[in-house]
């Protein structure tokens, strides 16, 4: 395992690797220091200029775009007060009073360490559990492919905070999708109404890129007469300088709160179609809970920038483990990176760490090496990130969109495709405006053809529907899928006297 | 009773999954395979209709329970206008971007995009509008084409 992540690193040192990482690295700080950008968005935005590269080079580039991203919320997080994306969220709440308070270096560095430690932890779990879950995983028949769809479904689902119906029928919606075009047993046609358009079914990428993009786009400049950030804290040029090992040793003096957080993100990571937005958020809640003195969160402590910085790094290992084992993405910016597999012909699941250990590996290392240039460029460049957040929408938006358009177009050169990701982007912003969660709606896009290949196989290899539930591993599946769908109803029924409020939409 | 959003959000997928169920029995059966092309489309159709029915349920007790025209908290009203002009825009880019080609189709998109969000007041602002145009069509079209080979869509009037 050692040999081949030392390969892998010294494949990825090369320089037709270092610098798509080094490049997508930066860009994932960027995005994500850049209110109102999320990883999703970035991750869109840089997925045509992956086509033309090799596989390993595609996914080291993805690959910092996403650690760059989880870190680089926090520079408006503690400067502006204002999270770059919403991984960033719990950052503001310690770090923008740390900063104010006239430690903006300390409040900056804190979350950048935190960022690599956690994120490092979450890639030793990378490294570790990957293999064996995969191993796990080629156990599975037809049977528990099944049921372990239908649980990551029922939990995204439960998980949607706006309302746990609305995160079912999104699913539905995410399945229905799937459905139309031809089967993928007998290649008959569904509901295309003979229309050629249709014919083949909906592509995968635009309608994720139209989703994503097109609603946060769209959601952005519908909020562009609202006042942003006030002037005079973007022009105040703090100073950043620290002491490094203080602020370090600041950290590691608190192993058991980094520990737990960092453990809190791989978890949150692993659960399917749920990312750091939700990991920050409940590794500060913890980190409140567990401490002596709970009521100084919020006024500048240390602890609620660590604990929200390594769990949201530690997510990113996380679902990039959901991703390798089982193929199944760990939230939306996997779902783009399982998209530029497909397209690369690399088939993500139980089989592709042994099938394909040069670029597992390579995406470890890719991983590994992310997070300490993440600390680089943020060393050279923390306030060059704040004069970014200037970039305007009105500059911002059309070069996004333009991205997009070739993003759809280039997977296949024609322009179905591109009419595809507009209707799906008039789609995508009526959901969201309806309230819906769209990380169901994706997840079931993108398992609604396993799940029914899983399901006419187990019917076709035996058609005794109860093998779904009397196979011990299906049946211990189908059993946690129940239990989340009940647990989230009970949870739903506590707290509808709070959900009255509509919920910022989560992407 | 007024129907809420979620009621008529709840009507549309209801209407759609059940209109879709009738047609899915309609789906020939194929022989080897025990179920025919229709049978899981139909599950994620019934769950579709179920979900939705109770979608609606779930808005028209929420509406009776609470007490009517409460003044609702004020907040800014979303510019919909504007996103109504910017889908238009994307929409009548993506018509003119297979006859004009991505460089001319691509400056002209940026441009009234970008014009439309923030409306420029000065020559000098109209200038920079115009190189930020120009130079996104230009720096992508190298980047893909030359760099990257990925094809960029050709203008079937312009040839360029």
């Amino acid at each position: 395992m050692f040999e081949l992540l030392g390969h892998g690193l010294l494949t990825v040192l090369q320089w037709n690797y270092l610098v798509p990482l080094f490049a997508g690295t930066l860009i994932g700080i960027i995005g994500g220091a850049l209110p109102g950008v999320t990883i999703t968005m970035t991750i869109i935005v840089i997925l045509p200029f992956t086509y033309g590269l090799d596989p390993l080079q595609g996914l080291a580039a993805m690959t910092g775009v996403y650690v760059g991203g989880s870190a680089g919320g926090l520079v408006t997080a503690c400067l502006l007060g204002i999270p770059g994306t919403p991984s960033a969220i719990a950052t503001t709440f310690d770090g923008f009073p740390m900063a104010r308070g006239g430690a903006p270096g300390r409040a900056i560095w804190l979350g950048v360490w935190s960022s690599l430690f956690g994120g490092l932890l979450g890639g030793l779990f990378l490294i570790l559990v990957t293999g064996p879950l995969a191993a796990i995983a080629l156990q599975f028949g037809p049977w528990e492919y099944f049921s372990l769809f239908v649980l990551a479904m029922a939990m995204v689902a439960g998980l949607a905070e706006s309302s746990f119906i609305k995160g079912l029928l999104s699913t539905a919606i995410g399945l229905l999708i799937t459905v139309i075009g031809t089967d993928p047993i007998g290649s008959v046609p569904r509901f295309t109404f003979g229309s050629e358009f249709i014919s083949g079914g909906f592509p995968f990428l635009p309608v994720l890129i139209g989703i994503f993009a097109f609603a946060q786009i769209m959601s952005d400049i519908e909020k562009a007469a609202v006042p942003k950030t006030p002037e005079a804290v973007l022009t105040a040029q703090p100073s950043l300088r620290v002491s490094h090992l203080k602020v370090i040793g600041e950290i590691l003096s608190r192993p058991f709160l980094l520990l737990w957080s960092t453990i809190v993100g791989i978890l949150i990571g692993v659960l399917p179609a749920i990312g750091g937005s939700a990991a920050n958020m409940l590794a500060y809640d913890q980190a409140k809970k567990f401490s002596r003195h709970p009521e100084r969160f919020g006024t500048g402590v240390p602890e609620g920038i660590i604990a929200s910085e390594s769990s949201n790094n530690a997510n990113v290992g996380g679902s990039l483990v959901t991703i390798m084992a089982f193929g199944i993405p760990g939230d939306a910016v996997t779902a783009v990176m399982l998209g530029a597999m497909t397209i690369h012909g690399i088939q993500s699941g139980p089989l592709f760490v042994s099938q394909q250990p040069a670029l597992a590996y390579g995406i470890y290392a890719a991983y590994i090496l992310a997070h300490l240039l993440m600390v680089l460029i943020l060393a050279a460049g923390a306030l060059f990130m704040l004069q970014i957040t200037r970039v305007r929408l009105a500059v911002l938006a059309p070069v996004v969109l333009v991205l997009c358009v070739i993003g759809a177009y280039a997977l296949n050169n024609t322009m179905q495709s591109v009419y595809v990701l507009l209707i799906f982007g008039v789609f995508g912003y009526a959901l969201v405006k309806g309230g819906f969660p769209l990380a169901p709606l994706i997840l079931g896009l993108i398992l609604g053809d396993q799940i029914e290949i899983n399901l006419i196989r187990a019917i076709m290899t035996d058609d005794n529907p109860l093998l779904f539930f009397t196979r011990p591993i299906s049946g211990a599946l189908l059993f946690c899928a129940g239990l989340s769908v009940a647990l989230a109803v009970w949870q739903h029924m506590r707290h509808r006297a709070r959900t009255a409020r509509e919920e910022a939409p989560d992407f | 009773m007024r129907l809420g959003r979620d009621s008529l959000a709840g009507l549309i997928f209801l209407a759609v999954s059940l209109a879709l169920l009738v047609q899915s029995f309609g789906l020939p059966q194929l022989p080897l395979v025990p179920v025919g092309p229709g049978f899981y489309p139909r599950i994620v159709l019934i769950f579709m209709a179920v979900t939705s029915a109770a979608l609606i349920a779930q808005d028209l007790l929420a509406r009776r329970a609470e007490p009517a025209d409460v003044p609702a908290p004020a907040q800014p009203q979303p510019a919909y206008g504007l996103v109504a002009l910017a889908f238009v825009i994307v929409a009548l880019y993506l018509v003119v971007l297979p006859l004009l080609g991505y460089r001319i189709a691509t400056v002209l998109f940026v441009a009234g995009l970008q014009a439309t969000l923030e409306r420029p007041a000065t020559w000098r602002q109209w200038a920079i509008l115009a190189a930020i145009a120009i130079a996104t069509s230009a720096v992508t079209y190298l980047v893909f084409e030359r760099y990257l080979t990925v094809l960029l869509p050709r203008g079937s009037w312009t040839n360029w």
